[in-house]
């Protein structure tokens, strides 16, 4: 187990170096720089403004100081559009929202969609199952960027207190990690289902119910384990999804977490902020794929004699 | 013998015939024969207003004969928007899964057939990737070959003599078509493999090394008609999650650019003035929303029919 980690963690160490290096050149490639304004810099300004960044170096110097900074000095550069402003800084503002909302969201997500999912499989056929398979789909289908807006118009408006826009208060949280929890919820549904239907096929079920096994234990302390690894397996993706859905939700409702700073980075060709926040979603990719395969294995024990 | 062959049951036919007894896949298939009709023909026609003629006397006005679905805050048509927003997203949606499928098969085939190390090394680059977070890479992928696509435009306008106006749409949605499909290959790369690696070991493909056929051939001929199921559902079930894609970048304003429009602009330029007329929202949303119902509906039937033992009761 401990060695499945480790070669985990060094394919990590590689996502993010590879992620950090394509970035880097393709970013530096885009057409714009981050000092073009309303107005036209005159020449001499724009050279020494270059100079100051070190942006008139060669690609492979800027690569290599990059790297330097960070591994070194822990330091990943100013912000280029936000003047005097350390992307580290920006970042630390922005992390715990972002985490914030996608912790909720992930919690909204698994309190939905495994109940229903579990549900579903039980009333296999019936009624409840074609219902919540039904709204399942409807979830898949309603895209983040349609709920959001519906849900400021209508949710937004009718309940007092909640806040559409902003980030001022503990309701500000609500829309936006409801947003992005009843999408995942309804995968996680689909998944569940799907696993609990074939693990409740299954002759150990059959002959624990022969014994008389009530019903939450059957469902509950014999299927629930295997039947949630299909679930499981999904949120190492889920979480990746969780920032797609973070650059919609941040953007919808204007908070100020790290999907919205992203969006407006590269507008505005923030190299540095870019960057900083790329490696952000790396690092946090790279946790969140090994921790789903910690819980995978305690989930499944064939997994660990596969060792 | 020829009737013999006539009562014989192919896969192709059984699942056909699984897949017209199927009524929530055959509905989707109608329906979105419907809507893929309106959006391509529907234009063509004498009623459809021009997308982009504004006109000012006439804001966000309400559904009327002229306009069916009102106008937007320009005044322009908004049926003529929805139709020609779905062109567009519908077109994406297909020519990425097009470029994700040809690159995934190819890539998959030759990992598994190669086998070895060659395998191991491309799988683990498979991996790396899919460890990535596939829309950053997605944003600035598309950003960053937006500046070749223009030259492109710049040089097929030249070298043709088309019309800059007839080039640009096309040109201009190069770098999405190329960003989302260039990276959504891994799953079924992933998926070939596998199928080639178990196709491999079996007597038919034994025969026909020792009749001499190249590797080539083998690959092509004998393997890659086996996995037309696979590929088949995987393209289906792709296009509504690149379309997703295209309309998640658009709608943050990194995707579909003006002049060209998709239902992710039409459903941010809804959202933004949905207080004072939601039906900006609501129709484009509406038809986003069932295209990608009637894709879902369409590959769940496809994968039952052809697999049935994947069918899930």
């Amino acid at each position: 187990m401990a060695g499945l980690l480790l070669r985990r963690l060094g394919q990590g160490v590689l996502v993010i170096a590879v992620l950090q290096t394509l970035t880097f050149f393709l970013v530096r490639q885009l057409p714009g720089n981050p000092f073009l304004g309303e107005r036209k810099l005159p020449e001499h300004i724009m050279a020494q403004l270059n100079a100051l960044y070190g942006l008139d170096q060669s690609v492979w110097v800027q690569y290599a100081n990059y790297w330097k900074g960070i591994l070194l000095h822990g330091d990943f550069g100013p912000s280029l559009v936000q003047e005097g402003v350390q992307v580290s800084e920006i970042i630390a503002q922005a992390f715990p929202v972002s985490l914030l909302l996608g912790v909720l969201g992930m919690l909204i997500a698994v309190l939905v969609g495994i109940p229903a999912g579990m549900l579903a499989a039980w009333w296999r056929n019936r009624w409840p199952d074609a219902l919540l398979m039904l709204a399942a789909m409807a979830g898949i289908c309603i895209p983040a960027f349609v709920l959001a807006p519906v849900f400021g118009l209508t949710l937004g408006q009718w309940v007092p207190g909640l806040s559409v826009a902003g980030w001022d208060d503990a309701l500000c949280a609500v829309l936006p990690a409801l947003t992005l929890g009843l999408v995942n919820a309804a995968y996680l549904a689909r998944l569940t289902r799907g696993g609990m239907v074939e693990v409740l096929g299954s002759d150990f079920i059959r002959t624990a119910r022969a014994k008389g096994c009530s019903a939450p234990r059957l469902l509950f302390v014999h299927a629930l384990r295997s039947g949630l690894l299909p679930a499981v397996s999904y949120l190492g993706p889920a979480f990746a999804g969780l920032i797609t859905g973070s650059f919609v939700v941040e953007t919808c409702f204007q908070v100020p977490g790290m999907g919205l700073h992203f969006v407006n980075a590269t507008t505005t060709r923030d190299y540095f902020l870019l960057q900083g926040l790329v490696l952000c979603y790396g690092v946090l990719i790279v946790l969140a794929n090994a921790a789903v395969d910690v819980v995978l294995m305690w989930l499944n024990p064939r997994l660990r004699t596969a060792q | 013998m020829k009737r013999c062959y006539e009562e014989g049951h192919s896969l192709w036919r059984d699942a056909r015939r699984r897949l017209a007894r199927n009524r929530a896949a055959m509905g989707s298939l109608l329906l979105l024969l419907l809507v893929a009709g309106a959006c391509f023909l529907l234009p063509l026609s004498p009623w459809v207003a021009n997308p982009n003629e504004a006109n000012l006397d006439n804001i966000a006005a309400a559904c009327s004969w002229e306009h069916p679905f009102g106008t937007d805050q320009l005044g322009r048509d908004l049926l003529a928007r929805v139709l020609y927003g779905g062109r567009i997203s519908l077109l994406v949606g297909l020519v990425a899964t097009l470029v994700a499928t040809l690159v995934g098969l190819v890539y998959g085939l030759i990992s598994g057939y190669a086998g070895g190390r060659t395998d191991a090394l491309m799988m683990r680059t498979v991996d790396v990737l899919f460890a990535l977070p596939f829309i950053v890479l997605v944003v600035v992928f598309s950003l960053s070959i937006e500046e070749p696509s223009r030259e492109l435009t710049e040089y097929l306008v030249a070298a043709t003599g088309w019309s800059r106006e007839s080039v640009a749409p096309l040109t201009g949605l190069l770098p999405l078509f190329v960003a989302i499909g260039a990276l959504g290959w891994l799953t079924l790369a992933r998926m070939v493999r596998t199928q080639t690696l178990e196709l491999k070991g079996q007597e038919f493909v034994l025969a026909a090394r020792s009749l001499g056929l190249s590797h080539a051939a083998i690959l092509f001929r004998h393997i890659a008609p086996n996995l037309l199921g696979t590929v088949v559902v995987y393209t289906t079930l792709a296009v509504p999650g690149m379309m997703l894609t295209e309309s998640t970048l658009s709608f943050i304003g990194l995707g579909v650019r003006p002049p060209n429009s998709s239902w992710g602009t039409l459903i941010k330029e809804g959202a933004d003035r949905m207080e004072v007329s939601p039906e900006l929202l609501i129709f484009p949303a509406l038809f986003f929303c069932i295209t990608l119902l009637a894709l879902n509906f369409l590959g769940d039937g496809l994968r039952d029919a052809i697999d049935p033992r994947s069918a899930k009761d």
